[in-house]
């Protein structure tokens, strides 16, 4: 045998058929294993021994199965003992012949020709391309159905946004027709004010009850004490007011739906929303502390104050009486401005920086967090900002760890997720979360290109909060995706402020606070909900604020004994005449009227508002109970 | 540059966006001691030092793809502390470890070009810096 003949070439064969060829050559195996008698195929005649014996010195193992196996990788055929019926091997029942074309004794060159078989590797790899698709398919059906989900979000979304739209458009549409009447009527009203005004005023502070005064006048302590016999003779003023309270009524319902409107938005686009929420919050965190606040409070609601104001005059007339042409600068639409301005520049500089630490949107329990930022910087401020927004914040540092947490069952309403980390970026977190959770995730990354941002939302993340962020854009986000979280739905907010409004000059309390600084007030500024715009806490305050006011009032007059008077109030004046004296003071003129207002409120005002109150409460009747 | 540092009318020149700095100094629970932004300040100088020399490191060895990831890394933090001088040189670096121009749009198929641009932007980097570093070593050291 010429075993040398063909080593060079041997190395071009395999392995293992070269170790087979090995094997066959030794004699010493040939009651176990040989060549067959023809040379063109070799026999195992002993099953077990050559399992036992054999195998494991030159194949390093003892399995016939995967000797036999790995025999028919390289095409190595068993030769089939019975071809002939009742034919029986050569070589004994129990033998394995095998045969393959290229393999026979004595011709070792021809064992480069023997290879693998291409279909074995053809079939694990076959297998693979089965798998493959299968899920890749799997993983593109999911992308489908959270595709379909988004879509379908996107498009009940921008129904609803174009529905709100309409509904605002429509309400600014009313609301611009009846400030336009309200315009006209105001403009009759003061023009006959003025020239009554005057004269009556001069004759005598009896002057005669009419009744449209009773109804203007009652917020002005004059108009208290003047008058208020509601049914007293038409005149110009009685017109007027008729015409207001028209207005009034409709107003009320228009401003109700356009607060709601307002509020909707907030939380569809939860762009607009944030900017009077922050101030609502500075407010809202300062106002305990500062003097002001009230003023400050009031102030936040102007938006809507303003038409409130504008609306709901208290009473009728918004504390302007008709029998003093002063009262024109008490006219509610040139009061906003004015407090504006100052209470405006104090908020930001003076409390932002330290009051807005604690600033609390109104949640109505502590949101929880998970901020998944790998660079501390970003980390720690993201963290500092959403605690001061009452948030509790758990953080990961990569997306792997954000996804053990979600998965080891902690729940959160909100996962803020930075997209490039190490470990595990962003995206993918999402997407693994995604499989199990449906946590809003938003996506925190300088990288805002569309394409990015519309990847982002392929993998499930619900919004992108571009970096650097602010604390704005943070408050933005979490007021726009936990709106559930709000202590009160924004519906239900209008009434409350709307009753604050109702009491027009509610700020006018920076007055007011100077000597009655009252307890009652900070009550008004603790209010944390930011949809209470101060002005709404402001109300009851002011109630309790009356006695001082009344107090005060009573050193420029008799009415000393005020805590009653408001009783007898709308039992027209006689009595009250003498209480016009403190109309005299100027200075104090606003808020006196409004003080009186506010009494006006809580005892006679009741009956009147109830009359025209009931079609809104919400719209914040004054409803002098409270 | 970095001279006068009133306590309320910080002058960092153009090298700190006031506005976005400012949110982080009203963090601050303590005007006096600013205990969470001066730490949040020190952080950050310490980070980019280290974040440097990394740079430096990948620069010697060639590596584009983690320049481009430390430049995104340091990006990310000086733009939330406001420091934009900064965070313009590390976009760039991080644009052009990714082979790009310095939108970050264009594809750039020189890399020796890269390499020359990381390099000048690093120095650059490094130069803002260090003058903001001094600002606010100076603003923290009076305050």
């Amino acid at each position: 045998m010429d075993g040398s003949a063909g080593t060079a070439s041997a190395n071009n064969s395999s392995d293992f058929v070269r170790k087979l060829y090995k094997m066959l050559e030794d004699p010493s195996y040939a009651s176990v294993v040989r060549w067959g008698d023809e040379g063109d195929s070799f026999v195992v005649l002993e099953n077990e021994k050559f399992t036992k014996s054999i195998l494991p010195k030159h194949f390093k193992h003892s399995n016939f199965a995967s000797f036999v196996r790995q025999l028919n990788k390289y095409d190595f055929h068993k030769v089939r003992q019975n071809n002939e019926e009742g034919g029986t091997s050569p070589y004994g029942p129990n033998a394995w012949e095998f045969k393959h074309p290229e393999f026979k004794a004595n011709n070792k060159d021809s064992l480069d020709n023997i290879r693998r078989k291409a279909p074995a590797p053809r079939k694990p790899s076959a297998m693979n391309e089965g798998e493959i698709p299968i899920q890749q398919i799997d993983l593109m059906n999911q992308q489908l159905v959270a595709q379909s989900q988004q879509l379908e979000q996107l498009s009940q979304r921008y129904a609803e946004m174009a529905m709100n739209q309409q509904m605002v458009l429509q309400e600014v549409l009313r609301v611009q027709k009846t400030v336009l009447n309200h315009e006209h009527v105001i403009q009759n009203v003061m023009t006959f004010l003025h020239s009554v005004d005057a004269k009556q005023r001069r004759d005598s502070k009896i002057m005669f009850n009419t009744g449209d005064t009773g109804q203007t006048a009652q917020l002005t302590p004059t108009s208290q004490s003047i008058a208020v016999p509601e049914d007293e003779p038409a005149s110009p003023l009685q017109h007027a007011s008729k015409l207001l309270n028209d207005c009034n009524a409709e107003v009320q319902f228009n401003v109700a739906s356009m607060e709601q409107l307002h509020d909707l938005s907030h939380k569809t686009p939860g762009v607009m929303s944030t900017p009077p929420a922050d101030q609502h919050m500075r407010n809202a965190s300062r106002a305990p502390q500062s003097a002001d606040s009230s003023s400050t409070l009031g102030y936040a609601r102007l938006n809507n104050g303003e038409l409130d104001q504008v609306v709901y005059p208290m009473g009728t007339n918004n504390g302007i009486d008709p029998m003093y042409s002063e009262h024109v600068n008490n006219i509610p639409y040139s009061l906003p401005p004015k407090e504006l301005d100052p209470s405006d520049p104090r908020r930001q500089y003076a409390d932002g920086r330290k009051k807005s630490t604690f600033a609390d949107p109104g949640w109505s329990r502590q949101p929880r967090i998970l901020l998944v930022e790998d660079d501390p910087t970003c980390r720690q401020i993201g963290g500092k900002f959403l605690y001061s927004f009452c948030c509790v914040i758990d953080s990961a540092l990569d997306g792997l760890e954000a996804v053990n947490k979600i998965q080891e069952g902690v729940k959160y309403d909100m996962i803020l997720m930075d997209i490039i980390m190490p470990n595990l970026d962003g995206v993918s977190a999402c997407h693994l979360i995604r499989q199990f959770d449906r946590t809003p995730i938003i996506a925190m990354t300088s990288n805002i290109r569309s394409d990015d941002i519309q990847m982002y939302f392929q993998h499930g993340m619900d919004d992108v909060l571009p970096k650097p962020f602010t604390r704005k854009s943070l408050l933005d986000m979490l007021e726009k995706h936990l709106s559930h979280l709000k202590r009160l739905p924004p519906g239900m907010e209008p009434p409350p402020s709307a009753t604050t409004s109702s009491i027009p000059q509610s700020s006018t309390g920076q007055s007011i606070k100077d000597d009655a600084s009252s307890p009652a007030q900070s009550p008004a500024g603790s209010m944390g909900n930011w949809q209470s715009p101060g002005q709404y806490p402001g109300v009851s305050p002011i109630h309790t604020n009356i006695p001082n006011q009344y107090a005060q009032m009573a050193n420029h007059s008799p009415y000393g004994t005020s805590p009653h008077t408001p009783i007898t109030a709308h039992i027209p004046g006689r009595q009250q005449q003498p209480y016009q004296q403190p109309q005299q003071q100027p200075q104090h003129r606003r808020q006196i009227s409004e003080m009186s207002g506010g009494v006006t409120d809580m005892n006679g005002f009741n009956k009147r508002q109830r009359v025209y109150v009931q079609p809104g409460p919400s719209m914040g009747m004054p409803g002098g109970p409270q | 540059m970095a001279e006068e540092n009133h306590d309320e009318s910080l002058e960092f020149g153009d090298n700190v966006d006031m506005s976005t700095f400012e949110q982080i100094l009203d963090m601050d629970d303590d005007e006096d001691d600013k205990e969470f932004s001066k730490g949040i300040v020190f952080g950050f100088l310490e980070q980019a030092e280290q974040t440097f020399d990394k740079m430096e490191a990948s620069l010697a060895s060639k590596d584009l793809q983690e320049l481009s990831a430390l430049g995104h890394f340091l990006k990310g933090s000086s733009a939330t502390l406001g420091f934009v001088k900064v965070k313009d040189q590390c976009e760039r670096i991080q644009h052009f470890g990714a082979k790009k121009d310095e939108t970050g749009t264009g594809n750039i198929q020189d890399e020796e070009y890269c390499l020359r641009m990381i390099s000048e932007a690093l120095a650059e980097a490094k130069k803002t810096f260090n003058e903001v570093a001094a600002q606010m070593r100076q603003y923290y050291a009076e305050s």
